[in-house]
């Protein structure tokens, strides 16, 4: 079983405001009130290339409490992912790649996120494609309830994108002011 | 699972020095890196010590096994771009 779906969204916002409001997103401290399930995130690596692609993979460790019968056979509610991104300055595009790596025999989350130029607006508008895909694994204590749980994750899912969207505009909307103001 | 919400927080001991990196980063990404002048890497003494930081305290299996495999996988694209040649015969081999 997989539970996969996709979700897009439009940002009234340069590339370059939203790609760097995606940095700050889990960084900056006023959002751990609302990014409450990120306990931590950090950098791992990062590599520039003198093409312009900068490569980079952190960790994050996302808090995620699912109902009491998967706790119960999964024994903890902490979850560790890497985030691999690739900036591409040239072409103009961010990837971001999302894998969990602890819990792998129950369940395995992949999260891709693209941030582009609008078509209709490159200069002026993003535009945000995600996909996740949810698979519980066939053999593990979860198969049986397997299309419960992964949708009860994918609702998760939902709630924690619109969650990080809304920080994501705020952060535009910071970097909007900031930005007009350096230029007066 | 008490023990387990204990090592999450296993990187806080670095969070002064994230902080910097990351603050130093986010400059240079919408400042510089978006605007063409990506030539120069920055913040590196920033990210040294952050990153001396974390492979102190990054106590968690999975992570620290990423770090180093992280490093590995970096230098192997790197041979493969300087040399598909030799990249070609390794997988051939296996």
């Amino acid at each position: 079983m997989v539970k996969a779906y996709s979700q897009e969204y439009v940002y009234k916002h340069p590339w370059d405001r939203v790609t760097s409001a995606s940095w700050r997103k889990f960084a900056d401290p006023e959002n751990k009130r609302v990014l409450s399930h990120i306990l931590e995130v950090d950098t791992l690596s990062r590599k520039l290339d003198p093409t312009g692609k900068l490569y980079t993979t952190r960790a994050i460790t996302v808090h995620a409490p699912g109902p009491w019968f998967v706790s119960k056979i999964v024994g903890q509610d902490i979850c560790h992912c890497v985030e691999s991104t690739v900036v591409d300055v040239q072409s103009r595009s961010m990837q971001l790649t999302t894998r969990n790596i602890s819990l792998q025999k129950f369940i395995e989350v992949e999260e891709k996120i693209r941030y582009d130029p609008h078509p209709d607006n490159p200069t002026g508008w993003t535009i945000c494609q995600q996909e996740t895909r949810i698979r519980i694994k066939p053999l593990s204590a979860l198969a049986s309830m397997a299309e419960k749980v992964e949708q009860k994750c994918a609702e998760k899912f939902v709630q924690n994108s619109a969650k990080g969207r809304e920080v994501m505009e705020r952060i535009c909307k910071y970097l909007e002011a900031e930005s007009s103001g350096l230029a007066l | 699972m008490r023990e387990k919400k204990k090592s999450s927080s296993s990187t806080s001991p670095c969070a002064h020095l994230r902080a910097a990196y990351n603050n130093c980063f986010n400059r240079w990404y919408s400042e510089k890196f978006v605007k063409g002048q990506w030539e120069k890497e920055e913040c590196v003494s920033d990210w040294q010590k952050y990153r001396a930081c974390l492979s102190e305290h990054l106590e968690d299996k999975h992570l620290s096994r990423f770090l180093e495999a992280e490093g590995l996988v970096g230098s192997i694209n790197q041979d493969k771009l300087e040399n598909p040649a030799d990249i070609a015969d390794t997988g051939a081999s296996q």
